[in-house]
């Protein structure tokens, strides 16, 4: 009778396979005949609950319709999980719950008021949680999906409000005050649910199946609930796909390992390929290099499809099993006798060079877990009697190398403590190996030591260095002064012009650019001896210029340093020679101030005194001036700036502006610098008129170009041309003449 | 391949035990099984066969172009009256050409195995004679009309329009309970993309991967050994049912494994130490 009647259910079955809008007729028709009654068929019920699986789980009719099936298969589903002991029927009914638990979820998000059905889901729901722990693995399995649909509606989704995904039932469906489902307890049971599936993986992997089948259906939900992601992969990194290896390695767990780990892989390459830039994605790419790297190990040379038949067959084949039945013979491993002389950890602890341990290097694990769990199955592992031999091999050697230096002066004692710490790993003899690369850091000659002085010597004096002759000292101090300058130069390259001035506000070498050794080194020039050799300080220095080289003073060292410095490049470097000339004009006069006891001109105010003719300044810019003005060509403005900025300027420095305009190119510019001078340094406005007036009466080339300047400015030296103009005025005199002359000229300049 | 010379001896004993051996490389056969693995390419033995009124598992079989190794497996598993699908899990179709830069590629899903062989025996019968790739082609067009990709594949869609394919009965409901790659990539590839899927249909499905080199010769091989796996797999999913009372079951409809799940990886290392030059992988996995 039942095969009639599945005969007749088939029949209808197929109906449904050839279009899937027949579903919702079909299964109320089929579902009297299908549910769960004491005398009912088993064979009747399998059918009915796989018909029931694969109807829920057809892509071919719209959810919409299925929801409006759904809740009429709760009764029945909850009759056969609650009455059928058949391991078939129960595992497909779980499979329809979990397909129709989205749906019952929606359907009771719309229907406030259908407390019944989603009383029947919840019972359901239960039902299946209880069999979680106990039922068979087949049908665990199914409850493992189940969980993960629940955890899948009941947490919240990220919806992108100009995409939403109206098929994706989540949390975030769920009003708030719905009265069936309260909102806090749904999100926290789904809690509750992702840490069960996750506690899955972290448990039994004897059986491989809720192993990988937990890892399989984790995807869905690491892609489709961002939320819960991190929790996720977080319990997945800290989760050992090798955990077996430390169990008997059979063949079946051997294809347990491998599976679990490809698993493993297959869910996190997954992860990665779906969304490239996800920033996670060097964390799973650093786990999936670790798990490989332990993988390898743990197979050793057994994981190799094909390996290299090389090795000698002794019929054990202890490379492609472990060993578990038949110890090859121990054969005691030979020692390699330590090479003479001084010899280092770790070749003491080497006892096998060729081995690839060697060359193992244990810090490659950044991470002390992994390592540790790669160690506590080796230490397992580890032959007792081949651990005994190494050790004795070992420690052989150690007692031979301490008779050996016990024959020397002193005995190795500093190793003993590193010995405790650094001894460790050490269980097996190849792992000893592992050292080698801490131990490679010391120095090889470090075991044994040297031996030490075996008394305490007097405190150890260097020779005296023989006294420094004058051409010593001097030398030396030149050598110091040049190595200034050639700091300054290399500073000047590095930090040109990209420092903006601090003007006024800036303190004075507060740090190490340019314009700070600039001042210091001129300071050093200007001050370092001021007073020292006053009485004859005038007529010395005049000739001591010429003869800088041999002179012994520090200062003109510094000076003659700081002129080759600004000559080196004067264009560039012409700010330099204003605080240098600036910083020796404010010397003299601070000297001159000192020096004026004699007060023979108590009305000076502050520049031309006899005196300050006779001072470094005047000297200094001489020099410069006469250093630089070969090169100035006609185009050089900045030969105004220079005469415009030194703090003084006198009829000697100025004249040798005639003497430039000499030549034919550069009268134009020596003009310039005349009217810019005359225009905005009233207090030369005479000398540069008398100037002028020479240059109009011995150049005849510059007459034009002085003669325009002259028209303005004294006229009456163009009318008399024959007359001198006075030349060398006493600076009192000059002072006369041009305070009367800047009234006159100055009433011209504005009419 | 080449066998693992260490394990001669173990080979040796093995085959002293049996009858016969396959052609080389000689895996060796199973005494306990139903079916002698008795080194006919093409014949396959009655004891094979799974009798029709018994419950069957669904297989599906997976290579890179759904052409050598898969459908090779596919024959005998359909000889074997297993219901059975297969698939291709690479990009495109390819053959080997007049030269290796030159290959043959075709698209999945429409270009039928008789368009493919029709085109290569025009273009240069004697060379796809010489290389086996008409014979291939020949015994695929008998097998089912085109070659299929597994990432097109819509698990749960009714596969009523390939009632025509040899091992379709039972498998008219588009799903399987077996899927059986033949290269560690497909095993890969296959997994990923029931992620991508995302499980929504709650079935659960067993994956393997049994390494098999893509030549003619080993596809037989390996083909074997498949059915080899499929067989014991299917055995102890029947057992397991009819412990549990099964009676008059016809037909093979539905999800029903009860109890076999788990012991899926017993049966699959056993099967490894009978084959142990193909090494095996597993996953639980959800279509």
């Amino acid at each position: 009778m039942s095969s009639q009647t599945i005969q007749q259910m088939e029949s209808a079955r197929s109906l449904a396979l050839g279009d899937g809008r027949y579903y919702p007729t079909i299964i109320p028709g089929v579902l009297p005949i299908i549910g769960y009654s004491a005398d009912q068929s088993i064979e009747i019920q399998r059918w009915g609950a796989d018909f029931l699986a694969e109807a829920f789980a057809s892509p071919t009719w719209p959810l919409e319709a299925k929801q409006s099936s759904a809740p009429s298969v709760l009764a029945t589903l909850k009759a056969y999980l609650e009455n059928v002991e058949d391991k078939s029927v129960v595992k497909s009914a779980v499979q329809v719950a979990a397909s129709v638990y989205p749906l019952v979820y929606r359907h009771t998000v719309s229907n406030t008021n259908d407390g019944q059905h989603w009383q029947l889901m919840a019972a359901i729901k239960s039902n299946i949680l209880r069999r979680m722990d106990e039922a068979a693995p087949g049908v665990r399995i199914c409850c493992i999906k189940f969980l993960q649909q629940v955890v899948l509606v009941q947490t919240p989704a990220v919806v992108d409000p100009r995409r939403p995904d109206h098929n994706d039932v989540s949390l975030t469906l769920v009003p708030r005050d719905h009265p069936l489902m309260p909102y806090a307890s749904l999100e926290a049971e789904g809690h509750g649910l992702l840490d069960r599936l996750l506690d899955i993986i972290h448990g039994d992997h004897s059986d491989g199946l809720l192993v990988t089948g937990t890892l399989n259906s984790l995807g869905m939900l690491i892609h489709r609930r961002p939320n819960a992601a991190n929790k996720i992969l977080g319990s997945v990194f800290n989760f050992n796909p090798l955990k077996l290896a430390s169990s008997p390695m059979t063949p079946k767990n051997q294809v347990i390992i491998k599976s679990i780990e490809r698993t493993t892989r297959a869910l996190l390459v997954n992860i990665m390929k779906r969304n490239p830039e996800n920033p996670v994605n060097a964390r799973i790419q650093q786990y999936l290099e670790r798990m490989h790297r332990t993988r390898v190990e743990v197979f050793d040379q057994s994981n190799r499809k094909r390996p290299a038949p090389t090795e000698p067959t002794d019929g054990l084949d202890q490379a492609k099993r472990q060993r578990l039945a038949a110890e090859p013979p121990s054969r005691t491993p030979s020692v390699q006798p330590l090479p003479p002389g001084d010899v280092s950890w770790k070749q003491l602890y080497t006892l096998n060079s060729e081995g690839t341990t060697a060359n193992f290097d244990v810090q490659a694990f950044k991470d002390p877990e992994q390592l540790l769990r790669i160690v506590v199955p080796v230490l397992q592992s580890v032959n007792a009697a081949k651990l005994e031999q190494a050790i004795n091999a070992v420690r052989l050697r150690y007692q031979m190398l301490r008779q050996a230096a016990a024959s020397q002066p002193r005995q190795p004692t500093a190793p003993a403590a590193e010995d405790e710490e650094e001894y460790e790993p050490d269980f097996e003899p190849e792992d000893a190996e592992q050292l080698i690369n801490k131990l490679d850091g010391l120095s090889s000659n470090n075991f044994p030591p040297q031996a030490g002085p075996s008394t305490a010597l007097a405190p150890y004096k260097l020779p005296e260095a023989p006294p420094l002759s004058e051409q010593d000292v001097q030398k030396y101090g030149d050598m110091i002064v040049h190595r200034a300058f050639g700091m300054l130069s290399s500073v000047d390259e590095n930090q040109k012009s990209k420092v903006t001035k601090g003007g006024f506000n800036r303190l004075a070498a507060s740090d190490y650019n340019r314009d700070a050794w600039v001042t210091i080194l001129s300071r050093l020039a200007t001050r370092a001896s001021a007073g020292l050799d006053d009485p004859e300080e005038g007529i010395k220095d005049e000739f001591a210029v010429k003869g800088a080289k041999g002179s012994l003073k520090v200062s003109d060292a510094v000076r003659d340093g700081i002129y080759q410095y600004i000559m080196y490049d004067w264009k560039k470097r012409i700010d330099v020679a204003i605080s240098w000339l600036n910083e020796e004009w404010y010397n003299d006069m601070i000297l001159a101030q000192t020096a004026k006891n004699s007060a023979q001109n108590g009305a000076v105010n502050g520049h031309a005194s006899s005196d300050l003719t006779k001072g470094n300044y005047h000297r200094c810019a001489l020099r410069l001036i006469d250093g630089i003005l070969p090169y100035i060509e006609h185009t050089d403005k900045i030969l105004l700036r220079f005469l415009s900025e030194i703090p003084s300027i006198d009829y000697e420095i100025l004249v040798r502006l005639k003497k430039m305009a000499e030549d034919p190119e550069r009268i134009d510019l020596a003009c310039n610098a005349l009217h810019y001078l005359y225009m905005f340094r009233p207090p030369v406005r005479t000398i540069v008129v008398d100037i002028l007036a020479e240059m109009w009466t011995e150049n005849d080339r510059a007459k034009p170009s002085a003669r325009k300047l002259l028209v303005r400015w004294r006229p009456e030296v163009l009318g008399e041309e024959q007359s001198n103009t006075p030349t060398m005025k006493t600076e009192g005199d000059g002072r006369l003449t041009k305070e009367s002359a800047n009234g006159a000229l100055e009433v011209k300049a504005a009419s | 391949m080449s066998a693992d010379p260490r394990l001669r001896a173990r080979q040796q004993q093995a085959a002293a035990t049996t009858v016969a051996t396959p052609p080389p490389p000689p895996p060796p056969p199973i005494d306990s099984q139903p079916m002698g693995l008795d080194g006919a390419n093409d014949a396959h033995a009655e004891q094979n066969t799974v009798p029709d009124d018994s419950f069957k598992l669904k297989f599906c079989t997976v290579c890179a172009s759904n052409q050598n190794r898969s459908m090779e497996a596919h024959l005998q598993l359909a000889s074997a009256h297993l219901p059975t699908i297969s698939f291709g899990t690479g990009s495109l179709v390819r053959l080997p050409g007049p030269t290796i830069q030159q290959p043959n590629v075709y698209h999945f899903n429409s270009t039928t195995y008789r368009t493919i062989h029709d085109e290569l025996a025009g273009q240069n019968a004697a060379l796809y004679t010489h290389n086996g790739l008409l014979n291939m082609l020949g015994r695929n067009l008998n097998i089912k009309s085109y070659p299929e990709r597994f990432q097109d594949w819509v698990p749960g869609k009714p596969r009523l329009e390939h009632a025509e394919d040899q091992g379709s009965q039972g498998t008219e409901s588009g799903v399987v309970d077996v899927v059986i790659t033949c290269e560690e990539r497909c095993f890969d590839a296959v997994l990923e993309d029931l992620h991508n899927k995302g499980g929504k249909l709650n079935r659960p499905v067993h994956v393997f991967n049994v390494d098999i080199r893509d030549n003619h010769e080993e596809a037989l091989v390996g083909g074997k050994a498949i059915l080899d796996l499929a067989l014991s797999l299917n055995e102890a999913a029947g057992k397991e049912r009819e412990v549990h009372g099964e009676g008059a079951w016809q037909s093979g409809g539905g999800a029903a494994r009860s109890g076999f799940d788990e012991r899926v990886p017993d049966i699959l290392a056993t099967w490894q130490e009978r084959w142990p030059n193909m090494p095996a992988l597993w996953s639980l996995a959800w279509f």
